[in-house]
C-alpha cells in the first residue's frame, strides 16, 4: 500500500478509535470498542441512541474535532453511522475523508 | 414498471409490497423465551409489544436467518428471512430442552405480511387502515381488527407493515393501492426492496448474506451478545479472538459490477464483490465488497474490479448512499399533497 495511503488510514482509524471511546465512556454504548463496527447505525436500531444522545454526541464532536453544524437536519444526516462520524472529524481536521 | 420507477416511489411517495419471502413463525409456551434465546444471537431484551431486530446463525457463526423477534405478552412471534418456515421451524424445536413445554406454529400459510415503504407510508397508511398509525415508534407493533401493525423496514425511509389473514389480504392490497393513487403509490418488488437495502446498508440475507463469514465481517455485531450462550456463539467467539481478515465495504464505480468480481488493489486482489447493483438516484454502480481488513476503510479511490464485463474503476465511500426524503419528512408537519411548499434535500450529496 502506497504510504500516501497507509498515514491517511492510520489517521483514520485513530479517530475512529477516540469516536468508540466517546460512545462507549460518555454515550453509556455497553460495548468493547471491537464490537463498534464502523458502518453500523447510531439510532433506531444499531447502537440505540436517542434524540437526547444525538445531541450530546454533535457537542463531543464539536469540543473533540472541532466540527461545525449547520442545521438540525444536516447533523442528524451526517450522524447515520460510526464511519459518518468519522467522516466529520476528519473533513473538520481539514484531511480528506 | 421498471425497477427504477419501483425504486423512484419507494424513495419519494411510497411503495406496497408483499412480503411472501418473510416466514412468520409463533412460539408460545413456558420454554418459548428460552428456546428464542437459545436460537437468536441479540440480548433478548424485548418489551410486550416491542419487536428486536437479531439474527439465526449456524453453529459455524454463519448468518442462517436474519430474524424480527416480536414480544406479545407471554408469545413470541418471528419474522424471519432466509430459509423456509420447515427449515427454521426444524432448528428451532432441534433447541427445545427435553420435556419443555414449546409450540412452534408456522403462521405462513395463513397470514400474509403486506408492507408500505416510503417518506410518506404514514400518510397513505393513516388514509387507509388507521390514523394512529402515524404515532407507532420504530420496531413497535400493535392489534387492530384482526391485523397486527408493525413499524420496521429496510429501505431506509419509513416502513410499516401488516400481519393479516390470507383471506383478508387481498382486499387490504387493493384498498391500499387504490388509496396509494392520491400519493403516487406504486406496488413494488422484492427486486425494488432489496435494491434500497443495498443503497441504504441493510443487510441482506440473499445476497452479502450467502458469504461464508460471520456477523463480525458483515459489520452486525450490534446484533450479537457475547455474554449469553446461543447457536453459533462458540465460533463467532473463537473468530473474534483469530481477529478476522475482512470486512464488509461498500463501493461505487463507473461501470457494471457483479457478485462474484475481483476487488483489485496495487496489482493485487484484495476481495470480492458479494451484492451489486445499478441505482438510477445516484447514477453509478453501488456495490458491497468483503475487502482485505487494512482495505476495508471509505476514501479509497483508484481500485479495480474485475469481472464477465471488463474492468471498471471503484472507489470505497461510507454508506448510506442516500440523503433519505424520510429524514426531512415529518408526520407531525408535512404531506404528499403539500410536499412541493417543503422543498427537500436532494437525495444524493456529492
Amino acid at each position: 500500500m502506497r504510504a500516501e495511503l497507509s498515514t491517511r488510514l492510520a489517521e483514520r482509524h485513530a479517530i475512529l478509535e477516540v469516536v468508540r471511546r466517546l460512545l462507549i465512556d460518555h454515550l453509556g454504548v455497553k460495548r468493547d470498542p471491537d464490537e463498534i463496527d464502523p458502518d453500523v447505525p447510531l439510532f433506531g436500531s444499531g447502537l440505540g441512541l436517542d434524540s437526547i444522545d444525538a445531541v450530546e454526541l454533535a457537542l463531543l464532536l464539536e469540543e473533540h474535532f472541532g466540527v461545525k453544524w449547520q442545521d438540525d437536519i444536516s447533523a442528524r444526516a451526517s450522524m447515520r453511522t460510526v464511519n459518518c462520524v468519522v467522516d466529520l472529524a476528519v473533513v473538520a481536521r481539514g484531511a480528506a475523508p | 414498471m421498471t425497477l427504477a420507477a419501483e425504486v423512484g416511489a419507494l424513495r419519494t411517495s411510497a411503495g406496497v409490497s408483499r412480503h411472501d419471502h418473510v416466514r412468520l413463525l409463533r412460539v408460545t409456551g413456558d420454554g418459548a423465551f428460552d428456546v428464542i434465546d437459545r436460537v437468536t444471537s441479540a440480548q433478548l431484551r424485548v418489551r410486550d409489544g416491542q419487536l428486536l431486530h437479531t439474527l439465526m446463525l449456524t453453529d459455524e457463526g454463519h448468518p442462517m436467518a436474519d430474524v424480527y423477534v416480536g414480544r406479545d405478552d407471554e408469545e413470541f412471534f418471528l419474522l424471519a428471512e432466509g430459509p423456509e418456515a420447515v427449515e427454521l421451524t426444524a432448528h428451532i424445536r432441534s433447541h427445545v430442552p427435553a420435556g419443555a413445554d414449546v409450540i412452534i406454529e408456522d403462521r405462513s400459510s395463513t397470514h400474509a405480511i403486506l408492507a408500505v415503504d416510503g417518506p410518506y407510508a404514514w400518510e397513505l397508511l393513516g388514509a387507509a387502515v388507521d390514523p394512529e398509525i402515524i404515532g407507532l415508534p420504530y420496531l413497535t407493533f400493535y392489534h387492530r381488527e384482526g391485523m397486527t401493525v408493525f413499524r420496521a423496514g429496510k429501505t431506509g425511509e419509513y416502513g410499516y407493515s401488516m400481519i393479516v389473514p390470507r383471506a383478508d389480504s387481498h382486499a387490504l392490497h387493493a384498498r391500499l393501492l387504490k388509496a396509494g393513487a392520491l400519493y403516487d403509490a406504486r406496488e413494488v418488488s422484492l427486486d425494488a426492496l432489496d435494491h434500497c437495502a443495498l443503497e441504504n446498508w441493510f443487510f441482506n440475507i440473499r445476497r452479502e448474506g450467502r458469504a461464508p463469514v460471520t456477523p463480525i465481517e458483515l459489520q452486525l455485531q450490534w446484533r450479537v451478545n457475547y455474554g449469553k450462550g446461543f447457536v453459533g456463539a462458540e465460533a463467532l467467539r473463537s473468530r473474534r479472538a483469530e481477529r478476522p481478515s475482512e470486512r464488509l465495504t461498500t463501493l461505487v464505480a463507473d461501470g457494471p459490477i457483479g457478485i462474484g468480481d475481483a476487488v483489485r488493489a496495487e496489482d493485487a486482489r484484495i476481495g470480492s464483490i458479494v451484492n451489486a447493483a445499478y441505482s438510477d438516484i445516484r447514477g453509478e454502480w453501488v456495490a458491497l465488497a468483503l475487502l482485505e481488513l487494512r482495505w476495508a476503510s471509505p476514501g479509497i479511490a483508484g481500485l479495480t474490479i474485475v469481472g464477465a464485463a471488463g474492468e471498471v474503476t471503484a472507489r470505497t465511500v461510507t454508506p448510506p448512499l442516500l440523503m433519505n426524503r424520510s429524514l426531512s419528512v415529518s408526520p407531525q408537519l408535512h404531506s404528499y399533497l403539500t410536499r412541493h411548499d417543503h422543498p427537500a434535500p436532494p437525495l444524493v450529496r456529492r
